[in-house]
């Protein structure tokens, strides 16, 4: 196990600098080259000397390279050209948000997608299978900006049930101690805050939990299927234990390996639908940011938040591998 | 000619022609997939014709059917209704259906294009070829999709081609991998073995059994690749990156400003993003067809 956790973690190497090279070459291909893009318009002469030495783009590109390097590794992303803060601490705000969002879309997306898969599955050919069968379709074919826009259309404008915008009411006060806003508002003491959080995650986390709801189930169902027909299934049954038991004890544990690595899989998928989910209900995470630095042109937040997301992305992946690694036996000896 | 070569030559004649013959044969028996033809069919009729099916010119503002609110709602004139800048909604579909086909099918050809390149040579020539090949694909897949291609929208500019590029260049690992991987499955596979074991030349191998084979996950994929592309270009029109000129009718585009008009026109929203859905649905159900019609374990079933 720890053999398979080294290598795959040394495999990590050559995709952190290839990560590392591949935005250090996209910024000097923006237009107006680097030390523009690093400025926005307020770009004079003088302050592009004053850039171009401060971050050595009048140097050697392999000096470039190393300082651009030793400058991220220190954990220093630059500053937005926009509001003039720190690309790393605006990060440190935004980004528990669309982890939050993340999660609770993961929440709806496994406790509704495991159950569909599995009742489609049990119930194989029947009007449960078909419907499922076109739930997951409409999911995977929906865009996410849509969902969202009809989920704001009905329980919003039409039905006026659910807030559609942020993250909280802003005549709601509370510390902020962690930025994620549903343990900030328990860590105050404050039910209602509480409360008030919930209901503004609730449809945005529907929206963005659609297509990981409509994989899982598909996985779900196509690995109960695969699972029921086993030789050990039939063992099981032929000494009679109850389809409860049978359910339980020896599909369900066994078809949960597949589930696993796509719920894994899918959190990486959710950064980018977070981009659009946020935009549609303003909600003030990782992906609205992005956006409006697009807009802005605001290239020091893009290659920052840009080179964070990634990161991310490959953490998620290695402990995906790793978990399912620990799960199955198998993978680990090959 | 000997037995073994006459046997070889039938194999060599028959294999591809057969497989596509009985996915053919099994496409058409299933529904899903026959309603995905349907969708597909319209959808690509739309577009074609769309200058004769359109009732207005997409582009032409007509302030006056405002009449200082927003905005009119479906009527005999316009099918659709008019959208905030008096453009008649129903002329602006139709011809959107023509970007989005020429965008998600010039995205796909990229990203097919590139993807069958490297992966085919990964898979064929192995060794650090493969490496440093499949190491450049992981780096671009660690980069979520749609931030990749922002990225390089923002180094190419927003506009129809650029978004073009970019889509595709987001497909290109996907399809890499998915050759490769193939290629050496079926490399490996005991019917290469069994050709080869007949007296098959290795270049009839390749190309009546290993491509043809290794080449099925790529074409659904391919089927699939054009619904994710017709969303994801509709989401960069979505985010405002898409064609510069505001008045173009793309469908993600048209989506845009919608949400500030959903009290008092939502059709502005529901009917460019169901036409997306329905163009999006067909795709997935031909690409999901093709998949069962193509994989040998359901073969012989139906």
């Amino acid at each position: 196990m720890l053999r398979f956790v080294v290598r795959r973690l040394l495999l990590l190497i050559p995709i952190l600098l290839g990560l590392s090279v591949l935005v250090f070459v996209w910024i000097r291909a923006l237009p107006g080259g680097p030390a523009e893009a690093l400025l926005g318009e307020r770009a004079t002469p003088e302050s592009i000397r004053q850039i171009e030495d401060q971050y050595g783009l009048n140097k050697p590109v392999y000096v470039q390279y190393w300082s651009y390097v030793s400058t991220v590794a220190r954990g220093d992303l630059g500053t937005s050209v926009t509001t003039r803060r720190p690309v790393a601490e605006e990060i440190e705000q935004r980004f528990p948000a669309t982890v939050e969002l993340t999660i609770a879309a993961m929440i709806f997306a496994v406790s509704l997608g495991v159950p569909l898969g599995f009742i489609a599955a049990k119930k194989y050919g029947g009007p449960a299978d078909h419907a499922s069968l076109v739930v997951t379709l409409l999911g995977i074919s929906m865009p996410i900006f849509f969902l969202a826009i009809l989920l704001k259309y009905v329980f919003a404008v039409r039905l006026g049930l659910l807030p559609t915008v942020g993250r909280i009411d802003p005549l709601i006060d509370i510390s902020h101690p962690t930025n994620f806003y549903t343990i900030d508002a328990l860590l105050n003491g404050n039910l209602n805050a509480f409360w008030d959080v919930t209901k503004h995650l609730i449809l945005p986390a529907i929206a963005l939990g659609s297509i990981p709801l409509a994989i899982i189930a598909r996985i779900t169902r196509a690995s109960v299927l695969d699972v029921q027909n086993e030789d050990y299934v039939r063992t099981a049954r032929a000494k009679g234990l109850s389809p409860r038991v049978v359910d339980q004890r020896h599909i369900f544990r066994n078809a949960l390996l597949p589930i696993v690595t796509i719920v894994g899989l899918q959190a990486g998928l959710l950064l980018s639908g977070a981009v659009l989910t946020e935009t549609v209900f303003a909600f003030p995470g990782m992906g609205t940011w992005l956006v409006t630095a697009i807009k802005g042109r605001d290239f020091p937040v893009l290659q920052g938040g840009i080179l964070f997301v990634s990161l991310i992305f490959v953490l998620i992946n290695l402990l995906v591998d790793v978990a399912y690694a620990f799960i199955n036996p198998r993978i680990r000896v090959s | 000619m000997s037995v073994a070569e006459a046997e070889a030559r039938t194999i060599q004649l028959e294999a591809p022609s057969g497989l596509w013959h009985e996915a053919w044969r099994r496409l058409r028996r299933n529904p899903g997939a026959i309603v995905g033809f349907v969708l597909v069919a319209t959808f690509l009729i739309v577009a074609l014709f769309a200058p004769l099916i359109a009732t207005h010119d997409p582009r032409e503002q007509n302030l006056a059917l405002l009449g200082g609110s927003c905005c009119p709602g479906p009527s005999a004139d316009h099918f659709f209704g008019v959208d905030a800048l008096g453009r008649d909604l129903f002329s602006r579909v139709v011809y959107g259906a023509r970007f989005s086909l020429l965008i998600g099918v010039v995205s796909v050809i990229v990203g097919l294009t590139f993807g069958i390149m490297i992966g085919a040579t990964a898979g064929f020539f192995g060794g650090w070829i493969d490496s440093v090949l499949m190491r450049f694909m992981d780096i671009m897949l660690a980069i979520p999709g749609l931030l990749l291609a922002i990225g390089i929208v923002a180094v190419l500019g927003p506009g129809i081609f650029q978004i073009m590029i970019a889509v595709g260049v987001t497909q290109i690992p996907v399809f890499a991998r998915l050759l490769r991987g193939s290629i050496l499955g079926v490399r490996e596979s005991d019917y290469v073995l069994a050709a080869r074991s007949v007296g098959v030349p290795g270049r009839a191998i390749l190309g009546a059994h290993i491509l043809p084979n290794a080449m099925s996950p790529v074409i659904v994929q391919g089927t699939l690749a054009l619904a994710t592309a017709i969303i994801d270009v509709a989401a960069l029109g979505f985010l405002g990156l898409g064609p510069q000129d505001p008045s173009t009718p793309e469908w993600g585009t048209m989506l845009t400003d919608t949400t500030r008009y959903l009290q008092t026109a939502p059709f502005l929203a529901l009917i460019p993003g169901a036409a997306i859905v329905i163009s999006v649905l067909g795709f997935n159900l031909i690409g999901d067809g093709l998949r069962e019609a193509l994989d040998p374990r359901f073969r012989g079933r139906g």
